[in-house]
């Protein structure tokens, strides 16, 4: 090889090194990643994705975790080697996800949706007051039982963050109420033990007054059961998320209300955030680190509005 | 018979202290929901001590359970294919299924546990794949109430899922205690070379058993599908092989092949789901219920091999 071609060879791939670290500079690759692959995601990617189409020089990839933290890494270990300028991401256990976090954001812009690790050096935590949403339901609760009376919950796993938060909040809205929890009761997110667990409790108790699913699979098995059982009226339901059947029990009036995230808008304002901070605008972010979306309660009066929306964010 | 006896006398005491503590646990609602379960894990769990029997294992039963469900939910609600159609259709592809197994397993000489533990990830992949990860649901039912309420109702107040496991248990007692192939099946499972020298086909004996096992996995999928009344792809059924795996072993079955009955894999069935059911009517902690079910059957087995040494060792001394 002469000399003449060796150092063509190099200035070539000095252009080609620069053009694609500048081609980066311009075009930011930003990722929405999930927890597990609920149906809730669909219409957080329907957000990431508008969020994609209006903004110009960003490119937007959305991955579904399995519900294991060491998923999560394996993604997150594959975007940083491919070089991904931010991400946002839904930590399955943030407690624990903290090292993996602080690493990531030593590479990337890092934020956290839907679950926040307080803890870790993420920029900003974009998602739902939990425990503001367990006081909506907790309000629910009360509002169904003015007499007061005891009610049981249902969870799939209550070592998850935002099951201990949606508790909590209920607790604090039926502190000093005639309302009394009697018990709580977990099924790991096996649907066929979340639906027993319900008709289980309606034997063991049945002076139960009110059941409320903390999780959305929860709800439609608490309906199943109750209805099972013959005692829809008799004993009240109020659930959390927008599942079909929950709102169709919502709709039927045999739930109370569900109160819903919006995770159209996690999608959405992760994505846009994470755009503007990496163009050095940091004004988006609250003083706090967290952007709360609020929570909607969806009773009989308005289901039909909200389901009407909820088609069109889903695309179907 | 001696093992079935052990399950069936911890059954008993279980049953007797449960109801002690809480009479609402022999209360005909309770009896019920028991009842229900009891028939949708002991179907698929008969197919999988058949398996079992002839010395094999089965993995990938839960993830059928969804990839199965997913089909079934599709096939009615958004297909609109009639419902005695989509049933038939879902029986056979879990027989498909089970041949497949069978015929991986006795032709190419893979190992059960590797071909079934690939069927457990393959079907859940194709599971969300084709569920596009959505939870695919009945609703109300619109078309096929008539399967709705067969897979869900009750004849004279019993639950039909428990009828349908009477019927598959009585079948399946027949062919396995009174049939030639039944005759066949425990040779093949204690002695495979024995077995064939003494003119069995064991190749054709191991693959009828996966074969009725994918056939009541599909009978099954389409009870669990309807108990839930939505099939989420993504946990529908997750670890289901492992309670009829447990169930055929508290019954007596050895996973070393050869050994096992229907009534002893029933009772491990009852087992297992009266034991998840005296966690909530006791009000025991939700946490404790994987500890609790570990603990007894841990019980059981030990309980079972004493008795054995000493029944083994009485004769000789």
């Amino acid at each position: 090889m002469s000399l003449k071609r060796t150092a063509a060879l190099i200035c070539l791939s000095v252009l080609v090194v620069s053009g694609c670290t500048r081609e980066r500079s311009s075009t930011k690759r930003l990722a929405f990643i999930t927890n597990n692959a609920a149906d809730f995601w669909t219409i957080a990617r329907k957000g990431t994705e508008k969020a994609d189409a209006e903004l110009a020089d960003v490119t937007v990839e959305f991955r579904l975790g399995d519900g294991t933290a060491a998923a999560q890494k394996r993604i997150v270990d594959d975007l940083l080697a491919t070089g991904v300028d931010g991400l946002a991401i839904s930590p399955v256990d943030p407690a624990n996800q903290t090292a993996m976090l602080n690493d990531a954001a030593r590479q990337a812009l890092v934020f956290t949706h839907d679950s926040d690790a307080p803890d870790s050096r993420r920029e900003c935590y974009v998602g739902t007051d939990n425990v503001a949403a367990g006081r909506q339901a907790g309000d629910l609760i009360k509002e169904a039982l003015p007499q007061g009376g005891t009610i049981a919950i249902f969870v799939g796993k209550l070592d998850a963050r935002n099951a201990q938060e949606r508790l909590q909040g209920i607790k604090e809205s039926i502190a000093g109420s005639k309302v009394t929890i009697v018990d709580v009761r977990t099924d790991d997110t096996d649907q066929v033990r979340a639906k027993a667990n319900v008709s289980e409790m309606l034997v063991s108790h049945p002076d139960v007054a009110a059941l409320v699913g903390l999780w959305s699979y929860n709800g439609p098995a608490i309906l199943n059961a109750v209805r099972d059982a013959g005692k829809i009226g008799q004993v009240r339901i109020v659930a959390f998320d927008e599942d079909d059947e929950t709102l169709t029990g919502v709709k039927a009036g045999a739930i109370v209300g569900t109160v819903v995230q919006q995770p159209y808008e996690f999608g959405y304002q992760s994505i846009t955030l994470l755009a503007t901070v990496l163009k050095g605008n940091r004004s988006g972010i609250p003083p706090g680190r967290q952007v709360f979306i609020p929570t909607q309660v969806i009773r009989q009066n308005n289901v039909d509005e909200f389901r009407t929306k909820l088609t069109q964010l889903r695309g179907r | 018979m001696k093992k079935e006896l052990a399950t069936f006398v911890l059954l008993v005491v279980l049953c007797a202290i449960v109801a002690a503590l809480n009479p609402r646990f022999i209360s005909l609602a309770n009896l019920q929901n028991t009842a229900r379960l009891i028939g949708a894990f002991g179907i698929f769990s008969v197919g999988l001590g058949m398996v079992i029997i002839t010395g094999g294992i089965d993995l990938s039963v839960g993830s059928a359970f969804a990839l199965l469900g997913v089909l079934l939910a599709m096939m009615l609600t958004e297909w609109h294919i009639a419902w005695p159609v989509a049933v038939l259709l879902t029986i056979a592809l879990g027989a498909l299924l089970g041949a497949f197994h069978g015929l991986l397993i006795t032709r190419l000489g893979l190992q059960p546990f590797i071909v079934t533990l690939c069927g457990l990830l393959l079907y859940r992949g194709l599971a969300r794949f084709i569920a596009d990860d959505e939870t695919k649901g009945f609703g109300d039912a619109a078309g096929f109430q008539a399967l709705q309420r067969l897979a869900t109702g009750s004849v004279v107040h019993v639950p039909t899922p428990f009828v349908a496991l009477v019927a598959v248990s009585t079948v399946m007692w027949v062919v396995l205690h009174r049939s030639v192939y039944g005759r066949h099946l425990f040779a093949t499972g204690r002695n495979e070379i024995a077995a064939r020298y003494s003119g069995i086909n064991p190749r054709r004996v191991i693959v009828i058993a996966y074969v009725i096992l994918g056939v009541l996995t599909g009978i099954a999928a389409i009870v669990f599908a309807f108990y839930t009344n939505s099939v989420s792809p993504s946990s529908h059924g997750n670890f289901f092989e492992l309670y009829g795996i447990a169930a055929a072993v508290l019954g007596g079955c050895s996973l070393r092949g050869g050994e096992g009955s229907i009534i002893g894999i029933l009772l491990g069935t009852t087992l297992l789901q009266v034991l998840q059911n005296l966690v909530n009517l006791l009000g025991i902690p939700s946490s404790l219920n994987f500890a609790v079910m570990g603990g007894v059957i841990l019980v059981g087995v030990v309980g079972d091999q004493v008795w054995q040494r000493r029944s083994a060792r009485a004769p000789a001394g």
